[in-house]
């Protein structure tokens, strides 16, 4: 008797789950604003984004010379200069002056100045002096001028020690060219461009916060239908609120899975990006974070109580995830405060994991860390969720009477 | 006449500000929340001390003194010791390390007889900044290293300590990067995320204030409040909220160049920028709120463009890279000029001359908004809700 009771119950529930699924999918694929979120701003985005990133390298910075040594090693040491990747010497100017009108200018972003000494010190033997000023007003750009430099220096130093040395008399490959060999690899992003490091990790954030922005959008909507209505959503389901949670849960993430494996799978291969993770692996991995942001949704909803409050709500915090994600400054270097606060972000986690398992091909076991994170939140949110529910049913019970 | 309708528009804006904890939020308590939180995050600077891990296969005198002047640097921190390539390469794929440094074996034996052996060191670089970071320290400690050796071989055949010191790097490039030479992350990112968020926020607060009214059916009062002049009623409306604003960007100002030090040429021009910023994205708002006046697809327009506003502007990757197509979009964005703006007269320092056409885009917003603005009186006589 008190097996088959609980068994009714158990199916009436299911049955309640499914109803709130059927109506809220409903609700969400017969508003625009909803499916702006739910649907266009996944397609379209991560592809806007992709084409802002996806020259990938600043190359060929303008770069003003200005030679006061004039003789051929000079003009070798520019013509080497400008045989860089980074680099493109626009031209002399006659002195620091006029360079630093050119940059003031915006005509170069650099300026690359060589003493009268230059050749004489190499003749000598002595240690020859070339200076560099970088433009800082994008570290992007800076940093390819410093590595191009860097290796130019290198590069110049070996030839110039190679003559040196046979000019000595001296012979033998170990001293000419470098005893010891350096080999440096760059793992994941190879080619260190701009949009296979930053895409990987925006497209797990822009599915967060589409996410979130259609629920919430949904959410201040069914408010306001209540506010007019006496409390009563009209288009609501009544049922338990455990029920209410989980279908629109259910709704939620039987909508992004379409959209996931776009995001995920086919938005790397259009642009070309790394992509080197099994789908087996990402995709398992991503499941639980759109749990836990259909009820992190849910759960800010207590804020929104108009269907325009979301915008509110939710757009700025985009900037602040990104950053408590560690993708522009590293999690190692944040204050316990800071690493607390994005540990309650399921993106952060989803970041992470993708982004080692798209890149550096790892699996889901070596991100258990960030897999079980993820399931701790989405049954963390689940139960404020749960409570935010039944906290506005109280609210409009009191109101309604 | 003029004179009597702002002021009841402003009296009716500012009692509307009470009713509306949006206005507090939006205008103060977000803006100076984020600002906070991107100032101490990055208060440091620069993330140093990145963990990395040591494959040393050699376990010889030199690979130990390489391994412990590799951990005195600035830049590394060596978190572990990998007995393999494969062990450090789980590490690395399960994110406990950001780049690791291999000596191979026999490698003092191979160095010392000139046998040329490789040190091979691997950087993530799906985190740009502790991967640049590690691989700017392995090659510096790599470069040494084969110098050291250099010199000893050199010295030993009888070359002088002085000309076996120049040989080992006949040339050196010294590289000045002006105005910040700690290479400090806040001052880079603060300076442009900043202003970003404050232009979003000047958007979503502009889009609230104008289609809200439209929205809630109240745009007939606002009109009749301005005694019938669309103008009148907009510059009322938004005054209060430039004023606001304004303040709130000065603080801003105040609390980088001046508390956080950072680097301020020119004071006096930064903080004429402020309030031409902020009425430029007031502006901009309002062509939209001018050209849709939905409440819902007007702010949907104005986030859109407030977020793609931190990759578009060309904070991070220089907009001179970007396809043409994609960057000329950049300069729509009030933000993008202010940024401008920044580099000349705060961070280089220069001659307000070179940033007179930054100055007079931001100007050229108010115009574009005074060319479409009148279109709002017809929707404000005629409130539709398109939810």
């Amino acid at each position: 008797m008190c097996l088959s009771d609980m068994l009714k119950k158990i199916k009436y529930w299911t049955l309640d789950v499914a109803r709130v699924m059927r109506r809220e999918l409903n609700l969400s694929l017969t508003d625009v604003g909803v499916l702006l979120f739910f649907i266009f701003l996944p397609l379209v985005y991560p592809l806007v984004y992709t084409l802002i990133y996806n020259p990938e390298v600043a190359r060929e910075i303008p770069v003003a010379v200005v030679d006061d040594c004039r003789s051929a090693q000079s003009r070798e040491f520019v013509r080497m200069t400008d045989a860089t990747e980074a680099i493109h010497i626009i031209g002399y100017a006659t002195d620091m002056a006029e360079a630093r009108r050119w940059k003031d200018a915006k005509d170069c972003y650099g300026i690359l100045y060589i003493p009268h000494d230059y050749s004489r010190s190499l003749g000598r033997g002595e240690q020859a002096n070339v200076t560099f000023y970088s433009d800082m007003s994008l570290l992007l750009r800076y940093r390819s001028m410093l590595m191009s430099m860097t290796n130019l220096q290198l590069a110049a130093g070996a030839k110039i020690r190679t003559e040196t040395i046979s000019s000595l008399g001296m012979s033998g490959t170990s001293m000419s060219g470098s005893p010891v060999e350096n080999v440096s690899f760059m793992l994941g992003d190879t080619e260190q461009g701009f949009a296979s490091f930053v895409i990987p990790g925006i497209i797990i954030l822009i599915l967060q916060q589409s996410m979130l922005l259609g629920i919430t959008l949904l959410g201040g909507t069914s408010y306001e239908r209540r506010l007019r209505n006496g409390g009563i959503d009209p288009l609501g389901i009544r049922t338990s609120a455990s029920a209410s949670v989980i279908g629109r849960m259910l709704c939620y993430v039987f909508i992004y899975l379409p959209i996931t494996i776009y995001v995920l799978h086919f938005v790397p291969i259009f642009f070309s990006l790394p992509h080197i993770g099994s789908p087996l692996q990402y995709f398992p991995f991503v499941f639980p974070m759109l749990i836990a942001t259909a009820f992190f949704g849910m759960t800010v909803e207590i804020i929104v109580k108009e269907r325009e409050m979301s915008f509110m709500v939710v757009v700025f915090t985009s900037v602040v995830f990104l950053f408590l994600s560690g993708l522009t400054w590293p999690r190692y270097a944040m204050s316990k405060l800071w690493l607390a606060l994005g540990d309650l972000i399921p993106a952060t986690w989803g970041m992470e994991g993708f982004i080692r398992i798209n890149s550096n091909n790892a699996t889901i076991y070596d991100n258990t860390h960030c897999y079980l994170m993820m399931w701790a939140l989405a049954v963390i949110y689940f139960f404020t969720a749960i409570f935010v529910t039944r906290y506005r049913d109280m609210r409009f019970r009191v109101y309604g009477h | 006449m003029f004179a009597k309708g702002l002021g009841a528009t402003m009296r009716r804006e500012l009692s509307r500000w009470g009713s509306r904890r949006v206005y507090l939020w939006g205008m103060v308590i977000i803006p100076l929340t984020v600002a906070f939180f991107f100032l101490n995050l990055m208060e440091e600077g620069l993330p140093t001390k990145v963990p990395t891990a040591i494959v040393d296969l050699d376990n010889s005198s030199m690979s130990r003194t390489l391994t412990q002047s590799l951990g005195s640097t600035e830049l590394i921190d060596i978190k572990e010791h990998a007995t393999s390539y494969h062990e450090a390469m789980a590490m690395v794929r399960s994110g406990k390390i950001y780049g690791f440094f291999l000596i191979p074996r026999e490698f003092e034996a191979h160095a010392l007889a000139g046998r040329t052996p490789t040190l091979t060191y691997y950087s993530n670089m799906t985190y740009f900044v502790p991967g640049t970071l590690s691989f700017k320290g392995f090659k510096t400690m790599a470069v040494l290293t084969s110098g050291k050796v250099v010199e000893t071989s050199l010295t030993g055949r009888g070359i002088s300590e002085e000309i076996a010191g120049t040989l080992l790097q006949p040339v050196v490039v010294d590289v000045h990067p002006l105005g910040n030479p700690w290479t400090n992350y806040s001052i880079y990112l603060c300076n442009s995320f900043i202003p970003g968020l404050l232009e979003l926020m000047i958007f979503l607060l502009t889009c609230f204030a104008i289609c809200g009214e439209i929205k809630h059916g109240t745009s007939r009062g606002w009109l009749a409040t301005a005694h019938g002049s669309v103008t009148t009623a907009i510059i009322g409306k938004l005054l209060p909220q430039t004023i606001v604003f304004t303040m709130i960007g000065w603080f801003f100002d105040a609390l980088l160049f001046k508390y956080f030090h950072f680097p301020c040429g020119h004071p006096g021009n930064m903080l004429i920028a402020m309030p031409l910023f902020v009425i430029a994205c007031q502006s901009f708002a309002l062509i939209v709120c001018s050209a849709i006046p939905n409440l819902r697809l007007a702010l949907s327009a104005c986030c859109l463009m407030g977020i793609l506003a931190f990759s578009i502007a060309g904070f991070s990757f220089p907009v001179e890279n970007m396809y043409g197509a994609i960057g000329i979009f950049s300069y729509i964005l009030p933000v993008r000029w202010y940024f401008l703006i920044y580099i000349d007269q705060a961070l280089n320092g220069i001659d307000l001359y070179y940033s007179r056409y930054f100055y007079v885009a931001l100007i050229m917003f108010v115009l574009g908004a005074c060319a479409i603005a009148w279109r709002l009186k017809k929707r404000c006589l005629n409130p539709v809700y398109v939810p």
